[in-house]
């Protein structure tokens, strides 16, 4: 018997000719001694920068030999046929096929088929993964990218988790606690905390401190940051003076991190309450062009906040909302649904203003499901709100997860809307999770990343991945 | 003998073959496998080339997945090299070929039969998993689920297709009206909604009003049922006059208005169950009500365009007086065999009436011949459900799920008749005495080849299917 590539050898195997017509479209590749072929277009799928590309443009007679496995590229040109991997994939590491999408030069295309935002599937998660933290300190906060990337801050530490959450790094920090983390580029990060001075770029590989950036107040003292925000072009910070009698807001360039202007600079002079709140929250609404600046003060007279609109290139509030009844606890805004959405801190209740029609006046709605109110306690006290695509996610009280959409009324109902009498927007909500899923310590904090929910909650040295179990690993 | 055993080969020698490259394997077929996928299909289309192009027809696929799919082809059934890859994955790359017909004959579920069917999976939706409602109309095995005012539905595949979120709080009966309209109705919202599954809309709502009757308002819908032109919905006001809603179905406007009825007394309750005869064009309802002194309700047929009731019975009341004070607990009818059967409150019996000779008391009670069956008197009241699927009936006790079937007949050529109608069927568990103890049964449907169970306060729902193969365990 012949060897297998005895035919390979012989010319006059159909295996081994190259193409008769040299115009021809289809290209062979010999992997580890298996041959492939497929076509330019598919190679060209994978970029001009990529291994394959260049195989693909050579003009050479000889089919190209690649010394890797060959299993694992049938994965890779599966994944460049069809954009997704196939399910014999699951036989595999997933870092066997990371490193060999490095070696091809297509890691972006697997991370998008694996990680993309647009698989987010808000009524399909599930909690899928514990990712834990060594040492003892709790997550005081976490960051996320795009593609699903995590960042999580833990004592003096971040902790950066790859896109496919299966790589990790750990850097140490001179801050005692982060209460601010910002990936600003894969590599680098803006992180600030409340109790020191200054907000520090970071370098999450080496942990390098890049630059330091501070607000340079009139009473000389340190610059404490409150909260940080991004649009593509602007970094910006929220800086409270160290003795408390201060506050601004400063816009960097998010290139060159050279300070670009300065809004809202309050300076406190008596009992002036309002002024003296530093916005806590900073959220950049790409759709309006305007910043969203928010905080809360918990005094005496109980809970009181505020929530303005930055337009940035005149340095005025284009909008303010005075938080003195039933202040937020939490509050998100959703682009996608023109929405700001809050807990109320007092009734606990989940409240909605639409974007679209701020005006004067209270624009709270609230969405309904009146919470038990124990004993009179402030029941939001606590509460996280969230909103990712067209959801809002929440969590109240119990450590359960609330999901809230809005219902959809076509042209068909004239009638007021569902006939129900409401002229407003209609949301409901639903449980996160199977019975086995509910429950849990107090959520601290929900942030979202391509396809993925993160969770982390009072007291627990891990982060909960939530995601949808259809496609993938 | 030798010639015979040669003879196919030399056949197939003479049938023109053709040889294809698929990502840069080599295949070897003949012309007429490659054109089994009908002549919609990718494969058919590439198999017409010139006579004398010697060389392979390329495909810039997967070859390992697509030689699964040429012994489909070839043989009509998958080869056991498929389980490497999802059903999902099969499906998709059948559909570039074309070939998904193929496929479908070759992985769906043989013919469901009640006394050979086990659980192959647990739908569990992943938020409020508790299923209010399901519809498995479709018939191809695809089913939507209602669970806490979303729907989810699940393909043939039974894999999560979408969710979509309601305005209704809790969704307790659902329609699929269209293939991507879905008929919605709670006990605790008024009005019948109809959402596009598609987009997520809700796309209109149909209100019970009456402006000379103060008494109609919030209607809530019970039950709801569909003809090919027409949706019934029955509807059910707080001071429980009550109604059944004729809608038509491709301007989803209330067309008119069948048996409205005072709901004073268990006569005249809201139809709890409604199911649509197209054979003779009638619609059937029925009530359930259970007090203090045990159930009584109304089986009623209507005219669907006259309107008017072709046969009642309301029990307790009529019937032998044997079975007086055995008033039914749920009742079904078989569409197909046009039977009515009901399952008795007390004694747990199961009747059956054919609808084309219904009269003062047309029932028939089975006889129970399985000795290896608990005795069903006494059993009979507490949650029972029937159901009839695929000319077998279904009963859930309490958790247990039984089977009526019908035996071949002994004697050929004897008419059916009410006389020995009862000896026709035979009892059976379908399922295992554990499976009884997962919780009471709440609904049960079939559709496509499978049947899909409910029960109260379990999360998901169990698909039960008839499958060919063994599934030996091994001990070792």
């Amino acid at each position: 018997m012949s060897p297998p590539f005895f035919g390979s050898v012989s010319s006059s195997s159909p295996i081994l000719q190259p193409p008769l017509n040299p115009e021809s479209n289809i290209v062979t590749i010999n992997v580890g001694g298996h041959l492939f072929q497929t076509t330019k277009q598919t190679l060209a799928l994978a970029g001009s920068e990529s291994l394959l590309s260049t195989i693909s443009d050579s003009s050479e007679s000889l089919v190209p030999f690649i010394d890797r496995d060959p299993d694992l590229f049938s994965l890779i040109l599966s994944l460049l046929r069809t954009g997704y991997l196939p399910s014999k994939a699951k036989a595999f590491d997933l870092q066997d096929l990371i490193s060999e999408s490095q070696f091809y030069g297509i890691e972006s295309l697997l991370i998008n088929s694996l990680s993309n935002p647009s698989q987010f599937e808000a009524f399909n998660l599930e909690k899928s993964l514990i990712l834990p933290l060594n040492g003892r300190d709790p997550p005081s906060t976490i960051a996320t990218t795009p593609f699903g990337s995590l960042h999580v801050a833990h004592g003096g530490k971040i902790t950066s988790f790859d896109w496919s959450l299966q790589k990790k790094t750990t850097i140490l920090t001179q801050f005692s606690a982060i209460d601010s983390l910002l990936p600003l580029s894969p590599s680098l990060a803006a992180a600030g905390a409340t109790d020191f001075s200054g907000l520090q770029i970071l370098d999450l590989e080496s942990g390098h401190v890049k630059s330091i950036l501070n607000w340079e107040n009139v009473t000389r003292s340190s610059s404490t940051v409150q909260a940080i925000g991004a649009s593509s072009q602007l970094l910006f910070t929220s800086f409270e003076s160290g003795r408390r009698n201060s506050n601004s807001i400063m816009i960097y360039d998010l290139q060159t991190f050279n300070p670009v202007t300065e809004i809202g600079h309050n300076e406190i002079y008596g009992a002036e309450i309002d002024s003296a709140i530093p916005a806590t929250m900073l959220n950049w609404v790409a759709g309006y062009n305007l910043l969203m600046a928010s905080g809360s003060h918990s005094g005496p007279s109980g809970v009181q906040g505020n929530i303005k609109f930055w337009d940035i290139r005149t340095g005025n509030i284009a909008w303010e909302l005075k938080e003195k009844v039933d202040c937020f606890s939490d509050m998100t805004v959703c682009e996608n649904l023109s929405a700001i959405f809050k807990i109320g801190v007092n009734s606990g209740e989940v409240y909605s203003a639409d974007l679209r029609k701020l005006g004067d006046g209270n624009p709270w709605i609230c969405l309904g499901d009146r919470m038990k109110v124990v004993n009179g306690k402030k029941a939001g006290v606590g509460g996280k709100i969230e909103s990712y695509g067209n959801q809002v996610f929440c969590s109240r009280e119990g450590g359960n997860l609330e999901l809230w959409s809005e219902v959809t009324v076509g042209n068909g109902a004239k009638e007021g809307g569902l006939g129900l009498g409401l002229e407003e927007r209609v949301f409901r909500k639903n449980l996160m999770g199977r019975v086995k899923d509910l429950g849990g310590g107090k959520v601290t904090k929900l942030a979202f990343g391509g396809n993925k929910m993160f969770v982390t909650r009072k007291d627990h040295q891990s982060v909960e991945v939530w995601q949808s179990s259809g496609k993938g690993f | 003998m030798e010639d015979q055993i040669l003879q196919p080969p030399i056949t197939t020698l003479t049938q023109e073959r053709l040889k294809l490259n698929v990502g840069g394997e080599f295949f070897e077929t003949t012309v007429s496998t490659i054109r089994s996928g009908g002549p919609e299909s990718l494969l058919y289309a590439l198999s017409y080339r010139p006579r004398d192009d010697r060389n392979p027809i390329f495909i810039d696929r997967d070859p390992e997945i697509f030689s699964v799919l040429l012994s489909l082809l070839r043989t009509n059934r998958l080869p056991s090299s498929a389980r490497r890859f999802s059903k999902q994955e099969l499906s998709d790359e059948a559909v570039f070929y074309g070939i998904e017909a193929n496929l479908k004959s070759a992985i769906s579920p043989l013919p469901f039969n009640g006394i050979d069917a086990s659980i192959v999976a647990n739908i569990r939706p992943t938020s409020d998993g508790v299923v209010s409602a399901f519809t498995a109309a479709n018939g191809d095995g695809s089913i939507w689920l209602a669970h806490g005012g979303q729907i989810s539905s699940y393909d043939r595949n039974l894999i999560h297709d979408r969710t979509i979120r309601t305005h209704l709080e809790d969704i307790t009966s659902i329609r699929r009206v269209w293939p991507g309209i879905a008929a919605l109705g709670s006990y605790t919202a008024s009005g019948l909604h109809f959402y596009n599954f598609f987009s997520g809309r809700h796309i209109g709502s149909s209100h019970w009003s009456d402006p000379t009757d103060p008494r109609i308002y919030k209607a809530r819908v019970t039950a709801i049922a569909d003809s090919s032109t027409s949706i019934f919905a029955a509807f059910d006001c707080p001071h429980r006059e009550n109604s059944i809603l004729v809608i038509d179905k491709s301007t989803l406007q209330i067309t008119s208005e069948l048996g409205r009825q005072l709901g004073s007394s268990a006569k005249n309750t809201v139809a709890g169950k409604l199911t649509w005869i197209p054979e003779t064009n009638v619609l059937l309802g029925s009530a359930v009500t259970c007090g203090a002194f045990g159930y009584s309700g109304y089986i009623r047929l209507w005219d669907a365009r006259s309107g008017d009731v072709v046969w009642e019975t309301n029990e307790p009341g009529s019937g032998r007086s044997s079975r007086f004070g055995d008033s039914f607990a749920d009742v079904d009818v078989d569409v197909e065999s046009l039977k009515l059967f009901k399952v008795c409150s007390k004694s747990g019996d199961l009747g059956v009436a054919d609808i084309r000779k219904l009269g003062e008391d047309p029932w028939v009670y089975l006889k129970d011949k399985n000795p290896g069956m608990g005795n069903t008197s006494g059993r009979g009241s507490g949650n029972i459900k029937i159901h009839c699927f695929k000319n077998e009936v279904f009963v859930g006790r309490e958790g247990e799920l039984e089977v009526w079937s019908r035996v071949e007949e002994t004697k050929i050529g004897v008419e059916e008749s009410k006389e020995n109608i009862e000896d026709l069927y035979r009892r059976n568990y379908v399922d295992k005495a554990e499976d009884s103890e997962r919780g009471i049964i709440k609904e049960i449907e079939g559709g496509g080849d499978r049947l899909f169970v409910s029960r109260q306060n379990v999360e998901g729902i169990e698909v039960w299917e008839t499958s060919k193969f063994s599934a030996a365990v091994s001990v070792l």
